[in-house]
């Protein structure tokens, strides 16, 4: 009886500080996983100044993205900023994700009217005074709807170069810099094509 | 085999309480010295820009040398002069971990780690016998195994707090005075040791395999609990050494608590040796198995693994000197056993360890990527720290990084401090799940090592059929 009773003890022993490590979660104590991309993310309220608007653009893109390519947007951010050098692939599903991305927020009336960017906008933009103020001066009603949100972004993203901009990454002001002359290109680019007969 | 030399002392001696504390302490220090270093490894680690295996040679090299030089070493004590041969083993020893304090290079400090062992493995293997000679048997052999037990399990805790108080050249430094002050006690045997004639005309017994594999076993899986928990509780968790010497005192404490519930048991042999390796397993499993970053929570298991220490090595011991001549011999192969079973635990668990380390890099990349992205900041402000993070993350492959660089690097307005830090916190807690995780393999196999040692555990005597 001596003799099985001091393994029997130490077996009893193991199991109750075992049981209270699993019980308080050590087989989950792990680092948090990506979640699954292609699961879409709730919505922020509308961003109406252009740093946010633009963070939430990319932050649904790279989900988007990320689920076309089938790994996870982590993966992909880390990729990004590990090879500055993208595939075709890469580059097409970056592209597509940040579309699908302005498509969603417009779907849900999450855009803000680019009337509430423009002071932004030509604040930064590397303009001639006169022409900030001519173009300070039209009618918000107007440029709405000369304008509409979505389709200058959808305009802005199809002229953006993605391999460029990948290597600012690094730089935020030369990166702010270059989505806003992709704006400012697609605005003009739109009223252009507006004021053609 | 065991015959009736074993009542013949091979060395008989008369001598007093002072000769067998010095005796008792340089086995101790000897013994402890396998593991004294390893909470001084990280601060090695940085001290000499090594690499985990770089450090994992410092531990390797004494227990390599110790296992190889136990059996030879206590040939020598047999056949030579026994007094001599200790006072010689102390002078190396003490010679070799003063050239440990001073090293300059880690090169050196390996180099000199074996001449400790080396030095080492005559002093412990001569001290079983004059234990024996002063103590009779089963007090001596059981004072020494225990002075053993007592070292190894101490050795971390006295490593860390002088690591922590001075430096890691401490460590040996303070081993230099304990070992000397021994020289005059064994001077003092010269012309006291009685040789018993027959003892040396007649063949030894032969070790006992199953003990010896068994210790070999349970010291492979002790060498995690020790030199794997404290790199974890260091490197992996930011505690710091001082910290750390304080919380692994639970093994020693423990250890030190079973000795009273063995001789209350009294169990036997195989049922203390079968109850040690459950609790060291069940211990290095619950290492395996933490369900957080608290130092809390790592008691547990380390009173498993010092009361499985307690029980199994001081029980195997006895089992494997009982009744076997000539003593020093069969210490030689206890202590060659437990130390090729250290050599091996590092040599299994290191590298299974370090591919653990640098497969937790992408978890840990990506938790830091996910947080990084969802964090209530800024894009810009995302991207300046997303850069600088990188930077620290490459610098530091195969160790875990200190993040709090790139923070300083980013100027925060005041608005986002708060989210900042909460960020910073953040990156901190999922470095730490990574590197706890990447242990995980490790402690589990060394578990299962010390399951294994069930399998010759199981087939021991006990001590009436011995």
């Amino acid at each position: 009886m001596r003799r099985i009773a001091l393994p029997v003890i130490a077996v009893l022993l193991v199991a109750a500080v075992l049981g209270v490590q699993i019980a308080a979660g050590g087989t989950h104590y792990v680092p948090l996983r990506p979640a699954d991309p292609c699961t879409p993310r709730p919505v922020p309220p509308t961003a109406t100044q252009l740093e946010p608007l633009a963070e939430q653009i990319v932050l649904l893109g790279l989900d988007n993205a990320a689920c076309r390519l089938g790994i996870s947007r982590e993966r992909l951010v880390l990729a990004l900023a590990e090879s500055r050098s993208l595939t075709p692939a890469t580059t097409a599903a970056l592209k597509a994700g940040l579309r699908d991305a302005v498509q969603r927020l417009d779907r849900e009336h999450s855009l803000p009217k680019v009337s509430q960017l423009l002071p932004q906008v030509l604040d930064q933009a590397q303009l001639p005074g006169i022409a900030k103020t001519i173009v300070g001066a039209i009618p918000a009603g107007i440029i709405d709807s000369a304008l509409p949100t979505g389709a200058l972004l959808l305009r802005t993203i199809d002229d953006l170069d993605i391999n460029r901009l990948s290597h600012e990454l690094s730089d935020p002001s030369k990166l702010q810099s270059a989505v806003q002359s992709a704006i400012l290109r697609a605005a003009a680019s739109q009223i252009l094509g507006r004021l053609r007969p | 085999m065991n015959g009736d030399r074993s009542s013949q002392p091979v060395g008989a001696t008369t001598v007093g309480t002072g000769v067998v504390a010095a005796l008792s302490v340089v086995v101790a220090v000897v013994l402890g010295d396998a593991g004294v270093v390893t909470l001084a490894l990280p601060e090695i680690l940085r001290d000499f820009g090594a690499t985990v295996w770089g450090v994992a040679g410092v531990l390797i090299s004494f227990n390599l040398v110790l296992a190889l030089a136990a059996v030879p070493a206590a040939r020598l004590c047999e056949r030579r002069d026994p007094v001599a041969a200790q006072a010689t083993g102390l002078i190396v020893f003490a010679a070799a971990t003063t050239l440990c304090a001073f090293a300059q290079s880690l090169g050196v400090l390996i180099a000199a780690r074996a001449l400790q062992a080396a030095g080492g493995a005559v002093v412990i293997v001569g001290s079983l016998e004059f234990l024996v000679g002063a103590r009779g048997e089963r007090v001596g052999a059981r004072r020494w195994a225990w002075a053993g037990v007592a070292g190894a399990a101490l050795g971390p805790v006295a490593g860390g707090l002088l690591t922590s108080l001075f430096s890691w050249r401490a460590i040996f430094v303070v081993q230099i005075p304990l070992v000397l002050a021994a020289l005059p006690a064994v001077a003092a045997l010269r012309g006291r040791v009685v040789r018993v004639a027959s003892s040396l005309h007649t063949a030894p017994d032969r070790p006992y395999i199953r003990a010896n594999i068994a210790l070999a076993l349970l010291s492979a899986a002790l060498t995690a609990a020790l030199f794997l928990l404290v790199l974890l509780l260091v490197d992996g968790w930011g505690r710091s050494p001082a910290l750390v010497a304080v919380a692994v005192t639970a093994v020693p404490a423990a250890a030190l608590a079973s000795g009273p519930i063995l001789r209350a048991a009294r169990a036997g042999t195989r049922s203390e040796a079968v109850a040690g390796a459950v609790l060291i397993a069940g211990g290095l499993a619950g290492l395996a198995l933490l369900p957080g970053a608290h130092l809390v929570w790592t008691l547990a298991p380390q009173v498993l693994i010092g009361l499985g220490l307690g029980f199994a090595l001081d029980s195997l011991t006895e089992a494997a000197l009982r009744q076997r001549t000539p003593r020093a011999l069969h210490g030689g192969w206890t202590i060659a056993a437990r130390h090729a079973g250290v050599v091996i635990g590092l040599a299994i668990l290191t590298p299974i360890f370090t591919a653990d380390l640098r497969h937790a890099e992408t978890p840990a990349k990506e938790a830091i990527a996910r947080l990084v992205l969802d964090a209530p900041l800024p894009g810009s402000t995302k991207l300046e720290l997303a850069e600088h993070l990188g930077r620290s993350l490459a610098a530091e492959r195969d160790r875990v990084p200190n993040l709090r660089p790139a923070f300083a690097a980013v100027r925060v307005p005041s608005t986002q401090a708060s989210a900042a830090a909460a960020l910073e916190r953040g990156l901190e807690d999922q470095l730490t799940r990574a590197a706890t995780r990447a242990f995980r393999t490790a402690f589990l196999v060394a578990a299962g090592l010390a399951l294994l040692a069930l399998v010759p555990a199981l087939a021991l005597r006990d001590r009436s059929g011995s």
